[in-house]
C-alpha cells in the first residue's frame, strides 16, 4: 500500500465496511423499520445499523448468489435495482444512478464485491463542525459538517454518509444534508449519526428581543445562578417569588408528604423572622416523616412487594425486612452511595438481611434472571436503559453489545438456595458460574463496568468491584442520576426527563445545573438532606406558578412552578390529614400512612400489584417494572368520581374529625369559611370567596350540611389535588 | 365547531334535540353523500361500518382445538378429549360450543390468527395495543385510540372496561389519560352489583349536590386566575362536568344497571348456565351473561368501545376440566349476545369480537394440559360489517400453523379500525414530536368483510 503512484493510477475498490455499509446506513436500508428489523423485510435482513458486518456481507453477497449482488452484470444487481427504484421496492427509490452512493455500490460490485481482508480501520470518533447554534427568530440556515476519525488516525468528511435528526422539530429542523433551519423559539438538540456514534449540537432559537426585559432576580445559591443564566440566554423571564402560604404548602407536601396543619400554618404565617423559610425547611428535614417518605420512594423503585407464596423468595417477611432496612437507612441519614453499595454487594438470608432482597425484588421472577436484572439495575442506579444493546448496539447512545453482555456478567453467578424454613432463600454468588455470551459470536464476556475496556479482575464475587465503581465519587453517571431524580421529585421534572432515560440523544436541558447538583451531592458525601435543603432554599424552587408573557410556554427550563398532581399515596395522606379521620390498611398497624403502604399479596408477586384499589385508581406505581412512568400523574374520570362520591371523602366529611370539631365550636359563617380554607388549602380565602360561599350557607348559620358541602368542594378542588 | 364540541356545548340541547336525534343525525352522517358532515366527525372521510365494538377478552390463552378449530382427524394426543358439533353452515366446532354452532351463520371465525410471543404479558399488550412492549414507548390501547379518534356518542364515556382494565393490557400509553377506559370497578355478574362511585350519596339531596358543584366553581376561580397549566385545569373541569352528567342523568344512570332486562333476555344469554362444581361442591353461574348484557346496554347508550373480561384460560394442567367448567357459559353468552344484537338491529353497527392473547400447543402435554402457542389460533367476530357465516383461513392438520390465509394480529386490528372509519396508517404524535402509526405494517383483510 506504500506506493502512491499505483494507488492513484488504479481506482480504489470500495471497502465493504468502510464504504458500502455506510451507504446502507445513510439510505436507511439497515434501519429498524426496513431490512434492519429482527425479521428483515421482504425476505432480506441486515443487522440493525450494521452491528454485524460479517453477517451482513453473507446476506448481501452469498445468501442468494447472483441476485442481490450480480458480479457478472453488476448493474443488474438487485441491490442497485431496488435502491434506485428500477424494480418495485417496498422502501421506494432511495437514490439515483447519478449519485455517489450508486457509484460506490457499483464499483464495489464491479470489483467482484470483495469482503474486506484483514483489519479495516474502524471509526473511533465522530464530531460536528459546531456543538452550539444560536438563531435569532429569522436566522439563515446553517450547514453542519460531520467528521469521522478512524482507528488508523485518518479523518474524513462523512456529512454525506451521516443521518440527521432533531429532538424537537417545532424548534429547529435538520434536513438530510445536515442543514439546520430555525422554526420556533425554544431550545433543542440536533444530532448526526454515523457508525455507532451519535453526536449532537445544541440549538437555541430566540424569541424576538423586542419587549423582553431581564428582571435580574437575585440569586440565593448556585442553582439560581445557573437556571437564571440559562433563562436569560433563552430570553425567558422567571416568575415572581411565591407567597408564604404557597411556599409553606408546597414545601410541606414535598418534604413530609402532607399539607400543613392549621397550627403549622398559623405559626409560620405569624413568624416574622426573615429566614423563616430556611428554618421551615430545616424543621421539615428533621422530621421522621421526611425519612419515611424517601423510604417509600425507594421502596417503590426497588419494587418492594410481599407475597405469600414461599418458593419465590418474596414473602411478606422478606419484604418487611427490606422495607425496614431501607427506612432505617433513611432515618439514619445514611449516605446514598453507601446505601446503594450495601444492597449491590449483599448476600445472605432474604428474611434477615434486608438489602439482599435487591436480588429477590428488583425483578420478581421465580428464578434470578441476570439479563432482566442488569437492565433494571442500570435503569434504576444509572438512569441508563442498556437493554437495547441486548440485540444490537444501542441505536441512540454509546452502549454497545460488549458493554451490555459484560454488564450482565456481574450477575450471572447470582443464585438462591433454600434456607432453614420454607420462606427463606439464601442469596449468594456462585463463583463457578460462566459469564454471559455475546449474542452475535458467542464469545464469553467477563464482567466489565459500562464504558470500560477491560473486565474487572476475575476470581471472586465481581459485585464488590461493581459496587465500588458504581458508587465511587468519580462515577458521574451515578451521582448525576441520583441528583436528577432528587431534583425531579421536588421540581416535578428532571433536568433530564424522563429521569430513567439518560442517553446521548436525550441531553440535560441545563447541563451546568445537572453538573452542579451532582457535584453538590458528591461534595456532601451523598447526603440526601443536604441536596434537598439546597434545592428548597433556591429561589427557583420558590417561584410562583403564575406565568408571565415570556415564560408562559416554558415547560422545561424551570422558569415557573407547575401544577403537579399529588401522588396517590400523598393525596390519600392529605385527605386523612385534613379531615382528621384515619384510614386503615389491612395487614398494617393502625396509624400506618399511605406512603408507608406497600402491596402485600396472597400469592406470588410477579406482575402489577397495587394493593388497595385507591392506589390503582389514582395511579400509584404497580411496581411491575422499575420505569419511572409506572407512577401516573394524569387525572382520570374514575378519580373524579371517587373524590366526588366515593368513600374516601364521603366517609370523612362531617361525622367526625376536623370538620366536626369546628361545627361543634359553632363558629360564625365567615370565620368558619376561613377556617376551612386554612385547614384544606393552607391559605386564607379572599373577601370574594367568603362572600360567595357565605351566600350558599343560607339562613341557618349552623347548617352542618352547608359546611359539609363547602368542605367537599375544597377537597374536590384542583388546588387541593395538586401541588402548585 | 365540530359535532363533538357542539354536543359538549349543549347546542343540541338548546335546539331541542334529544340524544336519540343526535344519534340518528350521526347515523345519517355515516351514510354516503354526507361527506362534509362525516369529515367534521373526525373520521377523515372514511366510511364507518361499525359504530361500536364489544371486545370479550378471554385471558390466559383459549385452546383453538377445544373451541372453533377442532381436529377430529388428528391423533388423540393432538385432538384432545372432546368431540365436535356440526355448525349451522355445515362446518364443525368443538362440542363445547353447540349454541354458537347454531348461530354460526351470523358470525365470522378466523382460524389462522398469527401472534408473536407466547408470553401472557407481552401477548396481551400486543393484542390490546397492536405493539409488543418496549422500554421506550408505551403504546395506547385500541379503545383509547378509538376514544381519541372518534370521541363519544352521547353522555357516556367512549371507552369502558367491565369490570376492569386487564392489568397486562397497557393503558393510554402516550395519549392523555382522558382517553382511558372508564372501569366499572364492579362485576355486573355479582349479586348487589353497583358501579363503583357512581351514585350521589344517600342523604345528599340533588339541591345539595348542586350546591357542592357551585361551591367548587367558586373555589376553582383562584387557581384559574393563576393562569398556570390551563390544559390541566380544562381536563379537571371536563372530568367534573362528565362526572356530574353521569351522576345526575337518569339515562346514563340507567345504562349502567340491568334494570328492565327481561327474564327471557337473561335466559337467552345463559344467566343460569353453570360449569363444574366449585370448591364448595356447589354449582355457580359465571356472571358472563350479565356482563355482556351490560356491554350491550352501554353500546346502545353510545359507548364506542367496551371490553369485557371472562375466565382464567391458562390451562397447563387438565385442559378438559377448564373447558367443561368455563365453556358452557361462554357458549351461551356468545350466542345470546349475537342473537340479541341481531334482533335489535344492532349487529350491523356493532362489532362483537372474542379475543384471547394466543392459542395453545397442538400436542397435549404430560399433565393433560396444553401450553402457550402464538403461531396459530382462532378468534370469533360478529357484525360490524364482517362477513356473516364465514370461516376464514385454516390451520394445518394439528392446528399448529396456518395452512392458508394467515392473519397476523396487526392485519386484523387494521381491519377493525377500518370498519370503525379509522385509517390505522395514520400517525399519532407521541411526546409532542414523535409520529407513531396507529398500527404498524397493518393491512386490510378484505376477505373478512361482507
Amino acid at each position: 500500500m506504500g506506493d502512491a503512484r499505483i494507488l492513484a493510477a488504479e481506482p480504489v475498490v470500495p471497502s465493504f465496511r468502510r464504504d458500502v455499509m455506510p451507504v446502507f446506513f445513510r439510505a436507511g436500508c439497515n434501519a429498524g423499520t426496513c431490512h434492519g428489523s429482527a425479521r428483515g423485510k421482504d425476505g432480506f435482513m441486515l443487522s440493525l445499523f450494521g452491528y454485524d458486518p460479517r453477517g451482513d456481507y453473507e446476506r448481501v453477497v452469498n445468501e442468494m448468489v447472483g441476485r442481490r449482488v450480480n458480479t457478472a452484470v453488476p448493474s443488474q444487481s438487485l441491490l442497485l435495482l431496488k435502491a434506485t427504484g428500477a424494480v418495485s421496492h417496498t422502501g421506494g427509490k432511495l437514490f439515483g444512478r447519478e449519485s455517489e452512493y450508486y457509484r460506490t455500490l457499483l464499483s464495489w460490485i464491479e470489483a467482484s464485491a470483495p469482503d474486506d481482508v484483514g483489519q479495516v480501520p474502524s471509526t473511533v470518533e465522530v464530531s460536528l463542525s459546531t456543538n452550539r447554534l444560536l438563531f435569532e427568530t429569522q436566522g439563515k440556515p446553517v450547514e453542519l459538517k460531520v467528521t469521522a476519525r478512524a482507528s488508523d488516525g485518518t479523518s474524513r468528511d462523512v456529512t454525506k454518509l451521516a443521518r440527521f435528526f432533531s429532538n424537537n422539530e417545532s424548534v429547529a429542523k435538520i434536513d438530510a444534508d445536515g442543514r439546520v433551519t430555525a422554526v420556533g423559539s425554544g431550545d433543542t438538540h440536533v444530532f448526526a449519526r454515523f457508525s455507532r456514534f451519535t453526536v449532537g449540537a445544541e440549538v437555541i432559537v430566540l424569541p424576538p428581543e423586542k419587549g423582553f426585559v431581564w428582571p435580574n432576580p437575585p440569586a440565593i445559591n448556585y442553582i439560581d445562578t445557573l437556571v437564571f443564566d440559562r433563562l436569560q440566554k433563552l430570553r425567558i423571564a422567571p416568575s415572581k417569588l411565591c407567597d408564604d402560604e404557597t411556599f409553606l404548602r408546597r414545601v410541606t407536601l414535598d418534604l413530609v408528604a402532607r399539607p400543613p396543619t392549621v397550627a403549622e400554618y398559623r405559626a409560620f404565617m405569624s413568624d416574622t423572622r426573615s429566614n423563616k423559610r430556611t428554618l421551615k425547611i430545616d424543621a421539615l428535614l428533621a422530621d421522621d416523616a421526611f425519612a419515611d417518605y424517601w423510604a417509600a420512594l425507594w421502596a417503590e423503585q426497588l419494587r418492594v412487594i410481599g407475597g405469600n407464596y414461599a418458593p419465590v423468595a418474596t414473602h411478606v417477611k422478606a419484604a418487611d425486612a427490606f422495607y425496614q432496612w431501607i427506612r432505617r437507612q433513611m432515618r439514619l441519614n445514611r449516605p446514598l452511595n453507601e446505601f446503594v453499595a450495601e444492597m449491590v454487594d449483599a448476600s445472605g438470608s432474604n428474611l434477615t438481611n434486608g438489602p439482599a432482597n435487591l436480588y429477590t425484588m428488583l425483578v420478581h421472577k421465580p428464578q434470578f434472571e441476570p439479563k432482566a436484572f442488569a437492565a433494571d439495575f442500570s435503569q434504576l442506579f444509572l438512569g441508563v436503559q442498556i437493554q437495547c444493546a441486548e440485540c444490537h448496539n444501542h441505536p441512540f447512545d454509546r452502549w454497545t453489545q460488549d458493554d451490555y453482555y459484560g454488564f450482565v456478567s456481574f450477575f450471572t453467578g447470582m443464585k438462591r438456595k433454600p434456607g432453614v424454613e420454607p420462606r427463606e432463600r439464601r442469596i449468594y454468588y456462585d463463583m463457578s458460574a460462566a459469564p454471559a455470551k455475546h449474542v452475535v459470536d458467542g464469545r464469553p464476556m467477563p464482567a466489565k463496568v459500562l464504558g470500560a475496556i477491560d473486565p474487572v479482575p476475575g476470581g471472586g464475587d465481581p459485585r464488590t468491584a461493581l459496587a465500588q465503581w458504581l458508587t465511587a465519587p468519580e462515577n458521574a453517571m451515578f451521582s448525576r442520576n441520583l441528583a436528577n431524580r432528587i431534583w425531579a421529585q421536588l421540581m416535578g421534572r428532571g433536568v433530564i426527563e424522563p429521569v430513567d432515560d439518560v442517553r446521548a440523544t436525550n441531553p440535560p436541558v441545563n447541563e451546568p445545573l445537572l453538573d452542579a447538583l451532582s457535584h453538590h451531592l458528591v461534595d456532601s458525601r451523598f447526603h440526601l438532606r443536604s441536596l434537598v435543603r439546597e434545592i428548597c432554599n433556591s429561589r427557583v424552587y420558590q417561584l410562583s406558578a403564575k406565568p408571565n408573557a415570556s415564560n408562559r410556554g416554558d415547560t422545561r427550563q424551570f422558569s415557573h412552578a407547575h401544577l403537579r398532581r399529588l401522588r396517590a399515596d400523598v393525596l390519600l395522606d392529605s385527605v386523612v390529614t385534613v379531615t382528621g379521620v384515619p384510614r386503615r390498611f389491612s395487614g398494617f398497624p393502625d396509624g400506618t400512612r399511605a406512603i408507608e403502604y406497600y402491596p402485600r399479596e396472597s400469592g406470588d408477586t410477579e406482575g402489577p400489584h397495587f394493593g388497595e384499589p385507591f392506589f390503582a385508581t389514582f395511579g400509584r406505581s404497580s411496581r411491575a417494572t422499575v420505569c419511572a412512568s409506572e407512577t401516573k400523574r394524569e387525572p382520570t374520570l374514575s378519580q373524579t368520581l371517587h373524590m366526588a362520591v366515593g368513600d374516601t371523602v364521603r366517609e370523612r366529611l362531617g361525622q367526625s374529625g376536623e370538620l366536626k370539631k369546628r361545627l361543634d365550636a359553632k363558629l360564625k359563617p365567615d370565620a368558619m369559611i376561613e377556617e376551612l380554607y386554612i385547614l384544606v388549602l393552607a391559605r386564607k380565602p379572599s373577601a370574594d370567596e367568603v362572600a360567595y360561599l357565605r351566600a350558599l350557607v343560607g339562613k341557618d348559620e349552623n347548617d352542618a350540611g352547608a359546611y359539609e358541602d363547602i368542605f367537599w368542594s375544597l377537597l374536590n378542588s384542583t388546588e387541593f389535588g395538586f401541588n402548585h | 365547531m365540530s359535532r363533538r364540541q357542539a354536543i359538549q356545548a349543549g347546542v343540541f340541547g338548546a335546539l331541542g334535540l334529544s340524544l336519540g336525534d343526535v344519534l340518528r343525525l350521526e347515523a345519517r352522517a355515516q351514510s354516503p353523500g354526507t361527506q362534509a358532515f362525516n369529515a367534521a366527525a373526525g373520521t377523515r372521510g372514511k366510511q364507518a361500518r361499525a359504530l361500536s365494538v364489544i371486545q370479550l377478552h378471554l385471558g390466559g390463552g383459549v385452546p383453538q382445538q377445544e373451541s372453533f378449530d377442532p381436529k377430529p382427524e388428528a391423533p388423540v394426543e393432538y385432538r384432545g378429549s372432546f368431540s365436535v358439533t356440526k355448525t349451522k353452515h355445515g362446518d364443525v366446532f368443538s362440542e363445547n360450543f353447540p349454541h354458537t354452532a347454531a348461530i354460526a351463520d351470523k358470525v365470522t371465525i378466523v382460524r389462522s390468527m398469527v401472534g408473536r410471543i407466547p408470553d401472557h404479558g407481552q401477548a396481551t399488550y400486543h393484542l390490546f395495543t397492536g405493539y409488543t412492549p418496549t422500554a421506550v414507548i408505551d403504546y395506547p390501547q385500541m379503545g383509547a385510540v378509538v376514544s381519541h379518534e372518534l370521541g363519544g356518542r352521547g353522555e357516556l364515556p367512549p371507552y369502558i372496561a367491565i369490570p376492569n382494565n386487564n392489568s397486562f393490557a397497557g393503558s393510554t400509553g402516550f395519549l392523555s389519560s382522558t382517553y382511558g377506559a372508564f372501569e366499572l370497578g364492579a362485576d355486573p355478574g355479582q349479586p348487589g352489583f353497583k358501579v363503583r362511585d357512581f351514585s350521589i350519596p344517600d342523604g345528599v339531596s340533588s339541591k345539595r349536590f348542586d350546591r357542592r358543584r357551585t361551591a367548587r366553581q367558586i373555589v376553582e376561580k383562584k387557581i384559574r386566575d393563576l393562569e398556570a397549566d390551563p390544559t390541566t385545569l380544562d381536563t379537571m373541569d371536563d372530568f367534573y362536568k362528565r362526572a356530574y352528567t353521569l351522576l345526575t342523568s337518569p339515562k346514563a344512570q340507567a345504562a349502567f344497571t340491568l334494570n328492565g332486562e327481561t327474564e327471557e333476555t337473561m335466559q337467552l344469554y345463559g344467566r343460569d348456565v353453570v360449569g363444574l362444581r366449585g370448591p364448595d361442591n356447589k354449582f355457580h353461574p359465571k356472571g358472563l351473561a350479565e356482563r355482556l348484557i351490560m356491554a350491550r346496554r352501554l353500546v346502545e347508550a353510545g359507548t364506542r368501545f367496551v371490553t369485557v373480561t371472562y375466565g382464567e384460560w391458562d390451562s397447563h394442567v387438565d385442559t378438559r376440566k377448564s373447558c367443561l367448567d368455563q365453556m358452557p357459559a361462554l357458549d351461551a353468552a356468545i350466542a345470546g349476545l349475537v342473537t340479541d344484537l341481531d334482533r335489535r338491529g344492532l349487529l350491523d353497527t356493532t362489532l362483537f369480537w372474542v379475543t384471547t392473547e394466543f392459542g395453545r400447543t397442538p400436542k397435549v402435554n404430560g399433565t393433560s394440559g396444553r401450553d402457550h402457542w402464538a403461531r396459530c389460533y382462532s378468534m370469533l367476530l360478529a357484525g360490524g360489517g364482517f362477513a356473516r357465516g364465514l370461516i376464514y383461513g385454516a390451520s394445518d392438520s394439528t392446528a399448529a400453523e396456518p395452512a392458508r390465509d394467515a392473519v397476523p394480529l396487526e392485519h386484523l386490528l387494521f381491519t377493525i379500525y377500518h370498519q370503525l372509519g379509522i385509517d390505522a396508517d395514520k400517525e399519532l404524535v407521541a411526546f409532542g414530536t414523535r409520529p407513531i402509526e396507529i398500527v404498524k405494517d397493518g393491512k386490510l383483510v378484505k376477505g373478512l368483510l361482507a
